[in-house]
C-alpha cells in the first residue's frame, strides 16, 4: 500500500520538489529577512545598555545608542573591584538557593500528596493550594511585609526566601504534579510489592523520574528570585545584606544618577541571567512545557 | 505525553483507584498527608493566603496605614474606586493591553513559532534570541527601553538615518502613542515565553498528517490552518489563559517606565493601586483595588476554566 | 544547602541576636539617609557619623544610604508597621506631621530648648526649622535649605537680545517669546517625574495668592478651588501656550532637563538649588555651561496677593524616630552644629541652615539664594513635601494635567480641592 502510494505520487512529487526548492530560497530570504529584523530588536535595546556602561551620563542622555567618545571602562571595573558588588552577589546567591530548594521541597510533597494520594477533601485543599497563582507579589507586599515583621524576620534573609517560596508553591505544585500523575500507576504498584513503603516510592522512584520538572522548578525560581527587587528593599536594612539588584540604589541620588554607572551595573547583572539561561534554557523548556524541545 | 502546562489547568483526569496493593493502613496514610502536607501550607498560609485576607480587611476601612484601622466605611472605598475617572481609564487600558496581548503578541509568536518551529536551519540561534529577553527583571528591562524610547534614542536614531526629513517621535510622552509603546516592551519581553511554549507543542504534531495533507494538494496556509494550528488547540488555549492573567498583573514594566502617565494614559490597574494606594497612603483604598484586582482574575480564571479549557481534558485532541 | 546547613544557620542567627542583646551599654542609633551620589557625598557622611562615634565610643551608628524613591517606599512601610529608624531623612512639612501626629517621632523640644534656646536660636533658617515643628514639638531638624528660581544661561539670553531680567510675569513670558523668536528652547522641563512642573504651578499660586490663600485652604478655612489657584493654572496656561519647552517634554526626566541646560540647548530651567551640579553631571562635556549659569528669582505677578520676596524652597532634614536613644538626638546636634556644617558645605555644597556655617559658602549664585532665603517674607517648602501625601499626589496630576491641555485651570484645582478636603 505505501508502494503503491508513493509510485502513484512519485511523478508530481518530484516536480513539485524542484518548484519547492526554487520557491524555497525566495522563501528563505524573506523569513531570514523577518527573523533578523526581529532579533535586531531584541539585542538592539540591550546593546543600548552595554555601550551606556562604557559612557558618562552626559554622553547616554546625548546619544543613548551612539558609540562612546572615549570608552569608560572604568565604570564596569568600578563595580567589579567593589567589595560591596561580590558581598552582594553573595547574598543575591543565598536567596536564590534557599528559595529554589525552599520551593522544591515543599512543592514536591505536596504535589506527591496531590497525585498519588486519595482522601476525602483532596481536591479542595489542592485549590486552597492553586488560589495563590493568582495573586501577585506585588499587589499583596505590604501585608507581606507586616506578616514578616510580627515573625521578627526583618533584616533576615528569612524573611525574603520564605515569601518567595510561599509565592512559588503553587505553580511549582502545580507543574510537578502533572508530572507525578504522568507516572504510570503500574510502577507504583511494582515498587511497593518490592516492599517500597510511601516515603520509597516518593524518593527512590518519583523524584528521580520527575528531574526535568524539578529542574524546571529550580530554574524558574532562580529567574523570579534573582530578579526580586521590592521585597529585599523592604525587608533588608544593612546593605551589606542587600541583592544584587538593590545595588543600583549605589549610582541614584536625591536629585541626579549616574546613569553610566547604572547601565554598567544592568549589564554585569545581565551576564549571570544570559549564562544561567544558556546553561538551562533545555530545563526551561521542559518545565513549560514538559516537551522535549529538540535544537 | 501530554502537555505539562496543559495539565496544569486540567480538570483530573480519569485516574486508577489508588493504592489497590498498596500495603498500610489509614493511618499511616494520614500521618504521611500531614507529614507532607503541613510544612508547605504553614508557610503558604503565612505568607500568601493571611497576607489576602488582610488586604480584604483592610479595604473596609480608611486607613492611612500608620497604626490600627479603625475608621470602617464599609464598601465605601469600592464605590469611590468605580467613580473615579482615571480608575475607569485604567480599567479601559487594562484591558487594551490583554486584547493586544491576544490579538497582537500571541498570533506572533504562533508564526515564529511555526517559522523557525522545526525545519529551518539556525532555528536555536533564533530561538534563543527570541527567549532572553524573559531572564532579564521587569526593572531592567524598563530602565533599558527608557532610554531606546529616548528622544535621541534608539528609534529615533535609525529612523532618522533612514528616513529623510523624520521627526522624532515622542514615543512615551504623546497620550495616544504612550500605552501601545508600553505594550511593545510587555511583547518585547514576554513573546518569547509564548513562542517557547507553541515550539514545543509543534514537537507533538505528527508532520506525517501534514506531509499527507501536503501530497493532497493542501495549500502550506490550508495545512497549518487545518491541521497544525487544531493539533496545537490546547497549548494555545492555555497561552491565552496565561497572557490574560499576566497582562491584568502588570505592574513594574510600566511604573518604572511611564508611572502611569502622561495625564495617567498608561495607568493599569496595579499601577493605579499603587499610585493612588500606596503613594497616596491610602492604604485602605489601595487593598479595595487589589481585592478589585484578585477579584478580576478569579472570575476569569474560574469562566475560562469552566467554558474553554474545560475541552482539553475530554481528550479531543491529545 | 542542605537541612544541616539551614539549621546550622538558623542557630547562628539565633545566636548572634542572642549576643548582641547581651552588650547591653552600647547604644546603637540607626540613621537613614539618601546622600548616593556623588559617590564622595555618602563617604562624607559616614565619616561625620565616625566623627562622632570616636568621640561617644558607646554609641554605634548604623548607617543606611538610600535612593530617594526606594527611601519612600522603605519608610512608607516601616511607618505603616509602626517601627521607625531613630534618624532618617526628611524634608519636614505634611509627611512628618502624618508621622508625628501617628506619635511615631519623638519631640526633641527639651533638647532644642535646653540652655536658653542654644541650639534652636543656632539656626538662621528658621522657616526651614519650622516645617519640623507639629503642634507644640519640634521633631527633626534642618542642614541643608533653598530656594526655587531660575537658573539661565546668559550667552543665551544676550543671543536672543534680551537685556533686562523679568520683574513681572508678563515680562517673563516676553522673554519666553523673544527666546523663541530667536530659534532658542526657552525652557526645559522633564515632566515625567512630574515634580519639576509642580514648581511652576506653586510658584504662580504663591504669587496670586500668598500666604493667606495658602494657608486658609491648608485649615479649611479656605479652598484650593479659589480664584487664586484658578488664576496660577490660567497663568500656567499662558505660557504653556506659547509652547516653550524642549521637544518631548512630557515623557522625559529631570534627568533630561538637567542635561538640556547642561548642554546649552535650552535657556533655563526651574529649578532649586542642587541644578548646577545635576547640570554638569548630566551634561556631555561633564561641564556644564561653567560661567555662563546665573540665577533671578520668580517674577511678581501684578495684582496677585503674594510678594515678590515670597519664598518657594525646600531641602534636607533629618527626623528623629520615636524609640530613638538620645544618643540619636545628640548625633543631630553635632550634625547640625556650625563647624559640621561648614564641612557639609565644603563637601557638599549645601545650603547651611546656621548662620556661622554660612560664611563658607562662596560661589556668589549660591550667596544670593541663601540671601534670598534668609529674607523671605513668606518660606513655602515645596507642595509635593508639605501637603499630606494623598494632597500631594493630587497637585502632581493636577499640574500634569495643565501641562498635557486635559485640565482646565477650574478642574486642576477643583480636582485638588477634593482630595483636600477628604484628607485635610
Amino acid at each position: 500500500m505505501s508502494a503503491m502510494a508513493t509510485s502513484a505520487v512519485r511523478a508530481p512529487a518530484r516536480v513539485n520538489k524542484q518548484a519547492i526548492t526554487r520557491e524555497l530560497i525566495l522563501r528563505r530570504i524573506f523569513q531570514y529577512t523577518i527573523l533578523s529584523a526581529l532579533a535586531f530588536l531584541i539585542i538592539g535595546p540591550i546593546t543600548v545598555a552595554v555601550l551606556g556602561g562604557l559612557k558618562t551620563t552626559g554622553e547616554i542622555f546625548a546619544e543613548p545608542f551612539g558609540l562612546p567618545a572615549v570608552a569608560r571602562w572604568e565604570n564596569y571595573g568600578g563595580i567589579l573591584v567593589s567589595e560591596l558588588f561580590w558581598r552582594q552577589l553573595g547574598n543575591s546567591l543565598l536567596i536564590v538557593g534557599g528559595t529554589t530548594l525552599g520551593t522544591v521541597f515543599f512543592s514536591s510533597l505536596l504535589a506527591f500528596v496531590f497525585a498519588r494520594l486519595d482522601f476525602p477533601g483532596r481536591d479542595l485543599l489542592f485549590n486552597y493550594f492553586t488560589l495563590g497563582l493568582l495573586f501577585p507579589l506585588t499587589v499583596a507586599f505590604l501585608p507581606v511585609f507586616i506578616q514578616v515583621r510580627n515573625l521578627g524576620l526583618i533584616d533576615n534573609h528569612l524573611g525574603i526566601i520564605l515569601p518567595l517560596v510561599a509565592f512559588g508553591i503553587p505553580g511549582s505544585t502545580l507543574i510537578l504534579r502533572g508530572f507525578f500523575r504522568a507516572i504510570p500507576a503500574e510502577l507504583e504498584d511494582a515498587s511497593y510489592i518490592d516492599g517500597c513503603g510511601t516515603l520509597g516510592f516518593f524518593w527512590y522512584v518519583l523524584l528521580p523520574l520527575a528531574r526535568p520538572a524539578l529542574g524546571a522548578i529550580v530554574v524558574l525560581q532562580t529567574i523570579v528570585s534573582w530578579n526580586e527587587y521590592f521585597l529585599p528593599l523592604l525587608i533588608l536594612t544593612d546593605d551589606s545584606k542587600w541583592p544584587l539588584p538593590l545595588g543600583i540604589m549605589q549610582f541614584q541620588g536625591q536629585y541626579g544618577t549616574d546613569w553610566g554607572r547604572v547601565m554598567a551595573f544592568v549589564s554585569i547583572l545581565m551576564i549571570p541571567a544570559v549564562l544561567f539561561y544558556i546553561f538551562t534554557q533545555k530545563y526551561i523548556v521542559t518545565g513549560l512545557t514538559g516537551g522535549e524541545l529538540k535544537g | 505525553m501530554s502537555s505539562i502546562a496543559g495539565q496544569r489547568f486540567r480538570v483530573l483526569p480519569p485516574q486508577r483507584p489508588a493504592g489497590r496493593n498498596r500495603p498500610r493502613t489509614t493511618r499511616e496514610q494520614l500521618l504521611t498527608i500531614g507529614l507532607f502536607v503541613i510544612p508547605g501550607a504553614i508557610i503558604y498560609t503565612l505568607f500568601l493566603i493571611w497576607p489576602i485576607f488582610q488586604a480584604g480587611y483592610f479595604s473596609l476601612f480608611k486607613w492611612n496605614g500608620l497604626g490600627v484601622p479603625t475608621d470602617f466605611r464599609g464598601l465605601e472605598n469600592y464605590v469611590q474606586a468605580f467613580n473615579h475617572d482615571v480608575f475607569q481609564q485604567a480599567i479601559t487600558h487594562s484591558l487594551i493591553i490583554t486584547v493586544l496581548s491576544l490579538v497582537v503578541q500571541l498570533p506572533l509568536a504562533l508564526i515564529l513559532s511555526v517559522t523557525i518551529g522545526r525545519k529551518l536551519p539556525g532555528r536555536m540561534i533564533f530561538r534563543s534570541i527570541f527567549f532572553l529577553p524573559y531572564v532579564f527583571s521587569e526593572v531592567i528591562t524598563a530602565i533599558i527601553w527608557g532610554f531606546v524610547y529616548h528622544q535621541n534614542g534608539m528609534f529615533n536614531t535609525i529612523f532618522g538615518t533612514i528616513i529623510p526629513g523624520y521627526e522624532p517621535i515622542t514615543w512615551l510622552a504623546d497620550r495616544n502613542l504612550a500605552l501601545y509603546a508600553v505594550f511593545a516592551v510587555i511583547t518585547w519581553k514576554y513573546f518569547g515565553l509564548h513562542m517557547i511554549l507553541y515550539m514545543a507543542s509543534l514537537q507533538q504534531v505528527s508532520s506525517e498528517i501534514e506531509e499527507a495533507a501536503r501530497i493532497d494538494g493542501a495549500s502550506e496556509w490550508q495545512v497549518l490552518r487545518f491541521i497544525t494550528f487544531p493539533m496545537m488547540a490546547p497549548t494555545i488555549r492555555l497561552t491565552i489563559y496565561l497572557s490574560v492573567l499576566g497582562s491584568l498583573n502588570q505592574f513594574v514594566l510600566i511604573w518604572v517606565l511611564t508611572a502611569g502617565g502622561p495625564a495617567n494614559a498608561t495607568h493599569v490597574l496595579a499601577t493605579y493601586m499603587y499610585r493612588f494606594g500606596i503613594k497616596s497612603f491610602n492604604l485602605g483604598y489601595g487593598s479595595a483595588i487589589a481585592v478589585i484586582i484578585f477579584a478580576v482574575c478569579l472570575i476569569f480564571s474560574v469562566g475560562y476554566q469552566r467554558t474553554i479549557m474545560h475541552r482539553d481534558y475530554a481528550g479531543a485532541v491529545e | 544547602m542542605n537541612a544541616r546547613k539551614w539549621l546550622m544557620l538558623t542557630l547562628l542567627i539565633a545566636l548572634l541576636s542572642v549576643s548582641a542583646a547581651a552588650a547591653q551599654e552600647n547604644v546603637v542609633v540607626r540613621w537613614w539617609h539618601i546622600v548616593t551620589t556623588p559617590a564622595e557625598f555618602p563617604v562624607h557622611m559616614e565619616q561625620v557619623a565616625n566623627d562622632f562615634m570616636a568621640a561617644n565610643p558607646n554609641v554605634t551608628i548604623e548607617i543606611t544610604s538610600l535612593e530617594n524613591e526606594a527611601f519612600k517606599e522603605r519608610l512608607a512601610t516601616v511607618m505603616q508597621a509602626g517601627d521607625p529608624p531613630d534618624l532618617f531623612q526628611s524634608w519636614g512639612g505634611g509627611v512628618l506631621w502624618n508621622y508625628a501626629s501617628a506619635g511615631l517621632l519623638r519631640d526633641i523640644t527639651p533638647e532644642l530648648t535646653a540652655d536658653g534656646g542654644a541650639w534652636q536660636n543656632s539656626f538662621s533658617a528658621q522657616a526651614a526649622l519650622n516645617l519640623f515643628k507639629y503642634e507644640d514639638g519640634y521633631y527633626g531638624a534642618p542642614w541643608n535649605f533653598g530656594a526655587v528660581g531660575f537658573w539661565y544661561n546668559t550667552e543665551l539670553f544676550e543671543q536672543a537680545g534680551i537685556t533686562e531680567l523679568p520683574a513681572t510675569w508678563d515680562e517673563f513670558l516676553g522673554v519666553v517669546q523673544q527666546l523663541k523668536d530667536a530659534g532658542i528652547t526657552p525652557i526645559a522641563l522633564g515632566q515625567k517625574d512630574k515634580w519639576p512642573g509642580h514648581f511652576w504651578w506653586v510658584y504662580l499660586a504663591i504669587r496670586t495668592g500668598g500666604q493667606a490663600t495658602f494657608e486658609a485652604a491648608y485649615t479649611r478655612q479656605g479652598s484650593f478651588a479659589d480664584a487664586p489657584f484658578v488664576q496660577a493654572g490660567e497663568l500656567l496656561n499662558q505660557l504653556i501656550a506659547l509652547e516653550p519647552f524642549q521637544e518631548g517634554f512630557l515623557g522625559q526626566t529631570y534627568g533630561d532637563e538637567a542635561a538640556a541646560v547642561g548642554n546649552g540647548t535650552a535657556a533655563m530651567e526651574l529649578m532649586g538649588q542642587w541644578a548646577p551640579g545635576v547640570q554638569r553631571g548630566n551634561s556631555t562635556s561633564g561641564e556644564g555651561i561653567g560661567d555662563k549659569l546665573a540665577w533671578f528669582p520668580f517674577p511678581a505677578v501684578e495684582g496677585g496677593l503674594g510678594t515678590p520676596s515670597d519664598v518657594l524652597g525646600g531641602g534636607d532634614g533629618i527626623a528623629v524616630g520615636v524609640n530613638a536613644p538620645d544618643a540619636a538626638i545628640d548625633f543631630l546636634k553635632y550634625f547640625t552644629s556650625a563647624e559640621v556644617q561648614a564641612t557639609h558645605v565644603e563637601v557638599m555644597g549645601t545650603l547651611p541652615t546656621v548662620a556661622e556655617a554660612e560664611a563658607g559658602v562662596t560661589d556668589p549664585l549660591m550667596q544670593t539664594i541663601l540671601g534670598f532665603r534668609n529674607n523671605a517674607s513668606y518660606y513655602q517648602s515645596y507642595y509635593d513635601q508639605f501637603l499630606p501625601p494623598a494632597v500631594a499626589q493630587a497637585v502632581l496630576d493636577a499640574v500634569d494635567g495643565l501641562f498635557n491641555g486635559v485640565l482646565t485651570p477650574e478642574e486642576a484645582a477643583q480636582s485638588i480641592e477634593d482630595v483636600a478636603s477628604m484628607e485635610l
